[in-house]
């Protein structure tokens, strides 16, 4: 699913993500000004990224340009993207405010064969890949569930608040694991993999930086 | 196979139910393939059911004989003069169907098929004649390639292991289900020799009618079940699973031991009983999504099975009792290590429990009974622990190494245990002698355990059950 089609679906679902604009006209000049535009209306810092098939990936380096202070970063973001893409046809160009460091976890979806749609929740970063830290059920989930999850990870005092940071905000975290099941349950047959990679939490609030969807 | 979608709702149909019923509750029974030869399944099945002292008719059929065993014997099924409950099913995989056609056609309520040949070979379509065919006459068919039902109630054995080879347990009200014979039968065996009793046993082989969620959901409403234990490789329906795993923990505890959680594991369950396995952190959300109490040993499975037996565990305050100081302290080390909490004494309890201790012990919790506690001391500390309001659960640890300690402490602790308001474990560590009082203990329905360890992390998964949500 491209990204603008998975940003709204999250959105339907009352999932909160960075605010964003899309421009068109990625490859011209006048795509340029109207990032500029875009970026100046959303308040910067802004994260830059061309939009093409070709670059489904956020990983996909040179294409993502991210913390633009201001309109000259942003002006040289762009002409760096364009030499990167290298003349892929793009869709067009996201301009997204930068999420504000917090606390980075990880909301993800999964058909598993025997059980159908399954829910994903863990620690971003490190604390995944490494020490897989992640806790799953099978979706629709209950609130208890959604509870449960966040409480089991090994890594639950660094959202309690652990080195006398502020605990992050659980119930809108057990919000989203609720919308996301429902969107999982929703879609059953229709989405494979689910990724909101990384959600940030915040003291009030999270926000599901990037929304994938396959 | 998922089986269903997400938001729908799952129930077992009703005839699987009521004809399952047949199967662990027979009046008669039917042994296609009964055999005069001995070591032949079809002859050890019917000896098993003549040993083991089943009161309700056995029919033999076999048309190449006149009797087995002594008993009259018919060529075919639709002879038999009275009803059937359940048919036993042991002749070769080609043969099955029709065997199962005609009793379709003489009204058997339930089938146990032993054969094995289906779908475990890759003969699929065998098996799915034997499914269509149980269907068309609803009946409740638990198999192909399983190793039988046992109801020690009933004296219901329809196990094809001989008897002086596989002992039977008593009669008790721990369910167990096993995808896997072999496994099943080892703990069956286990049982018997502890001591544990059992309510129903099955062996559900490749589960082409009747598989593990029909199982449960007829578990879970079954009064003479108190605790349901399972044997899983792979579960064929996943959400019906959960649906009848659910049905069960509102009522009562369920245990899982799931093979096949690693990647080799997997491979090797899915040339064993035809069942794919899932990733082993989806099984892990989903025991804990179900309230499923998850054992990881087999050795576990019968650690937990014993003591969730018991009803009430309050919120987990444990009084440790011991004659040796040593072990008390591993106990306190697991009490904590496992989350739990040692019990605060009242002064009331303090006060009693001086006046029955020498002079130069302290008073607190584990109580030390020190090395020379005879039977006697032992009764009266577990009456006084067991009566203090901040007593939840009470540990006995008794070292029968010691002087004052021989078998006559196991009657004496019997009868604290059936007076005691509060659940009690005894804790022994040792050999022969030991082993020996330890499995007398069990009969009489006092769960033991080998070390501190072990008993303490089985407290901690009745606790966790007891305060489940």
């Amino acid at each position: 699913m491209d990204f603008i089609s998975a940003m709204n679906l999250a959105e339907k679902y009352k999932i909160a993500v960075p605010r964003w604009e899309m421009v068109k006209g990625g490859e011209q000049a006048r795509g340029k000004e109207a990032a500029l535009k875009a970026a100046r209306k959303l308040g910067y810092p802004v994260a830059l990224k061309l939009i093409s098939k070709k670059f489904l990936h956020k990983s996909d380096k040179g294409v993502l340009k991210l913390n633009l202070n201001n309109d000259d970063e942003l002006a040289k973001a762009h002409v760096e993207l364009l030499r990167n893409a290298k003349g892929a046809s793009a869709d067009g160009l996201l301009v997204q405010k930068m999420a504000k460091p917090g606390v980075e976890l990880l909301v993800g979806g999964k058909t598993d064969p025997q059980f159908g749609p399954t829910i994903v929740f863990g620690l971003g970063g490190i604390f995944v890949e490494v020490f897989r830290d992640v806790s799953v059920r099978v979706c629709p989930i209950t609130r208890d569930d959604a509870f449960d999850m966040i409480h089991e990870l090994r890594g639950y005092p660094l959202l309690a608040g652990a080195r006398g940071r502020k605990p992050v905000d659980e119930k809108s975290l057990i919000e989203l694991l609720l919308n996301v099941s429902q969107l999982l349950c929703d879609h059953e047959g229709k989405i494979n993999e689910f990724d909101l990679n990384p959600v940030i939490a915040y003291e009030k609030g999270c926000l599901a930086v990037d929304v994938r969807i396959l | 196979m998922i089986g269903m979608k997400a938001n729908n709702e799952w129930k077992p149909e009703e005839w699987k139910i009521r004809n399952l019923h047949a199967i662990f509750h027979p009046k008669s029974i039917a042994v296609i393939g009964a055999s005069r030869e001995p070591g032949k399944i079809g002859h050890i099945i019917v000896k098993n059911f003549i040993d083991g002292g089943y009161a309700g008719k056995i029919y033999p059929i076999n048309p190449f004989a006149n009797e087995v065993l002594g008993l009259k014997t018919y060529s075919h099924i639709s002879e038999v003069p009275g009803e059937i409950d359940s048919a036993i099913i042991a002749i070769p995989a080609a043969l099955v169907p029709q065997a199962l056609e005609e009793c379709g056609k003489r009204g058997v309520k339930g089938a146990v098929i032993i054969s094995g040949g289906f779908g475990e070979i890759g003969k699929t379509k065998l098996e799915q004649q034997i499914a269509s065919i149980s269907n068309k006459y609803k009946i409740a068919t638990i198999g192909p390639n399983c190793m039988g039902v046992l109801t020690p109630s009933d004296r219901n054995d329809s196990i094809f292991l001989p008897l002086y080879k596989m002992g039977r347990p008593k009669v008790g009200d721990i369910s167990f289900i096993s995808q896997s014979g072999a496994v099943g039968g080892c703990i069956i065996d286990l049982a018997a020799r502890a001591g544990v009793g059992i309510g129903k046993f099955i062996s559900y082989g490749n589960a082409a009618v009747i598989n593990e969620a029909d199982l449960l959901a007829y578990l879970a409403h079954d009064e003479k079940t108190r605790v349901v234990v399972a044997y899983l490789e792979g579960v064929r329906e996943g959400r019906a699973f959960m649906q009848a795993a659910k049905m069960v923990t509102k009522k009562k505890p369920l245990i899982v031991l799931k093979a096949g959680k690693t990647s080799a594991g997997q491979a090797a369950a899915k040339s064993h009983t035809g069942a794919l396995a899932g990733s082993p952190e989806v099984y892990e959300g989903v025991f804990k999504q179900c309230g499923i109490t998850e054992a990881n040993t087999l050795t576990e499975l019968f650690d937990f099975a014993k003591i969730f037996d018991i009803k009430e565990c309050g919120s987990g305050k444990i009084a440790v009792i011991t004659n040796g100081g040593g072990s008390g302290v591993l106990a306190a080390d697991h009490i904590e290590e496992f989350g739990l909490e040692l019990a605060e004494f009242s002064t009331q309890t303090k006060n009693s429990l001086r006046k029955i201790l020498p002079p130069y012990t302290t008073v607190h919790n584990p109580v030390d009974l020190v090395g020379d506690a005879d039977s006697s001391r032992y009764e009266k500390a577990i009456e006084i622990a067991a009566n203090d309001p901040n007593v939840d659960i009470i540990i006995v640890i008794v070292l029968f190494q010691t002087v004052g300690i021989d078998a006559r402490v196991v009657p004496v602790i019997v009868k604290a245990a059936e007076k005691s308001p509060k659940p009690l474990v005894v804790v022994s560590t040792g050999g022969e002698y030991t082993e020996i009082q330890r499995r007398i203990l069990d009969s009489y329905g006092v769960p033991t355990y080998p070390s501190p360890s072990s008993a303490v992390r089985s407290i901690s998964k009745l606790v966790k059950y007891c305060n489940r949500k």
